[in-house]
Order: structure tokens, then C-alpha cells, then sequence
């Protein structure tokens, strides 16, 4: 396993500790852009390694999805400040009760 | 000399990233997220894409991260929040530190000579990026530009309908 893929696998891992730990939105969020960053590293290696610009085009398109899936989950959060809900995960239990 | 980046740059981030975890405040986690993303836009331009680094650095270190401390700011602050406002579990000149890791990785980088791509990439790709997005993944790109005015619109229009 080449170091690339090591620090992109520990970004993502690290990552999606801070999604399964962290109780608060946001701080999920940055878990989220956290795994989304070491996907982007192992995949921009191997798109240098194999020489294909398609995999370096999936980098850039996962970079604005990305950016979008951060802008749509702020205005939500926001959202749910402004409506005098916390930032906590666990009181959002509406649809499972 | 670029090899020594690369893992300069990859042991940055994935402390940056341990960091984060380990933060108890929300500003002190997007501080360490910030680190995180700028060893990441260095990790991507030595891996042979200045472009791909580029943007890393421009969208997520600039654009998303900037989003986020207003998220944050806005934040209810209880006396809860208020004692987590400030609390950094690491001195903060070591997260500033990260601003400083990037120029010297940089550096050392343009220092090294050569075209990026050393750490096993051809670094010719950023070339041919144009014609992969604008040819077979056309309808793709499209999308995805869409998809990014879309939430533009719903960033802008969320506080003028709150306003109502």
C-alpha cells in the first residue's frame, strides 16, 4: 500500500470517527469534509499512477459536489439554529418517533 | 526532496485530522480542519495536480471553511458553548503552525525543481483535465455546476425568507 493511500485511508478513517463520535451537526460535518478530502487524495494518486485524466475529472466533480453537499448542510444547520433547535444530532428525533 | 514533503505534508494531515477529533470546541475543531485541508491541497499537488491542489485549497481551505465559522459563530451560545468557545486541547500557535508548514512544504517543493508529480505521477494530466470534463463527462460537469448554483441560491435564499 503506497503512503498516499495510507493518509487518505487515515483521513477517511479519521473522519468517519468524527461522524460516529461527535454528537453535533457541525462537527460531523467537518468529519464528513474530512473523508471527503482523503477520498480525493487517494483518488488524485491513482489517477497520477494510471495516467487517466477521467479520474483527476471525478476529483474535480466531487470537489463542487462536495462543496455543494457543505453549502445545502450549513443552511440547514443554520436553519435549525435560528428555529431554537441545538446543534445536537440526538434532538432531532421527529421522524423516529 | 519532494518525497520528503509528500510524508511532511501526509503526517501533517492526518495530525491535523487526529487533532480535530479530539477537540471539545467547535472553533477549535474548524481550526484543525483548516490544517487538515491545507496539508491535503499540498498532498494533492505533489501527487502530480497542481490544479486539483488548487482548488482543495481554494474551495475547501477558503470557500467551505469560511462557511463554517459563520456557522459556528451563529451558533446558540449557552453558558455551555460559552466555556467550549475558546477552549483550544492544543496551543494555538501549533494550529497556526499549519499556515507556516505549508509555505515551508512549498518551498521545499519548488525547491526540489522538476515538474509536481514526483511521488509517482506523470503531472501532465491537469493538461487533458479540460477535454475529459468538457468531453465524455460533459453532462456530468453540468450537473455538478448546477447542482452548485442550486445551493447557492438555497444559501441566499434562506435568510431572506427568515427575514419574512
Amino acid at each position: 500500500m503506497t503512503p498516499a493511500v495510507q493518509v487518505g485511508l487515515a483521513l477517511f478513517g479519521l473522519g468517519l470517527a468524527a461522524v460516529a463520535l461527535r454528537g453535533r451537526l457541525l462537527a460531523m460535518l467537518l468529519g464528513l469534509e474530512l473523508m471527503i478530502a482523503g477520498v480525493t487524495v487517494i483518488l488524485t494518486y491513482q489517477a497520477g499512477v494510471f495516467g487517466d485524466p477521467a479520474g483527476l475529472a471525478a476529483v474535480v466533480l466531487i470537489i463542487a459536489v462536495a462543496a455543494a453537499e457543505a453549502v445545502v448542510g450549513l443552511c440547514l444547520i443554520l436553519r435549525l439554529h435560528h428555529a431554537g433547535l441545538s446543534g445536537e444530532a440526538s434532538s432531532l428525533s421527529e421522524l423516529r418517533e | 526532496m519532494r518525497e520528503i514533503c509528500f510524508y511532511l505534508a501526509g503526517a501533517g494531515a492526518v495530525f491535523f485530522s487526529a487533532l480535530m477529533l479530539f477537540q471539545r470546541g467547535l472553533y477549535a475543531g474548524a481550526a484543525c480542519l483548516l490544517g487538515a485541508l491545507l496539508q491535503v491541497g499540498v498532498l494533492l499537488y505533489l501527487a502530480g495536480s497542481p490544479l486539483v491542489g488548487f482548488l482543495q485549497v481554494v474551495i475547501y481551505a477558503g470557500g467551505v471553511m469560511a462557511l463554517i465559522v459563520v456557522a459556528v459563530m451563529s451558533a446558540p451560545a449557552d453558558d455551555r458553548d460559552a466555556a467550549m468557545w475558546g477552549v483550544f486541547s492544543v496551543p494555538r500557535p501549533l494550529v497556526a503552525g499549519s499556515v507556516l508548514l505549508l509555505g515551508v512544504e512549498l518551498a521545499l517543493a519548488c525547491a526540489g525543481g522538476g515538474a509536481p508529480g514526483a511521488v509517482g505521477a506523470t503531472g501532465a494530466l491537469d493538461k487533458t483535465l479540460g477535454n475529459v470534463l468538457f468531453g465524455p463527462y460533459a453532462l456530468a460537469t453540468e450537473a455538478a455546476a448546477l447542482l452548485l448554483f442550486v445551493a447557492a441560491l438555497a444559501l441566499v435564499s434562506g435568510p431572506q425568507r427568515r427575514a419574512r
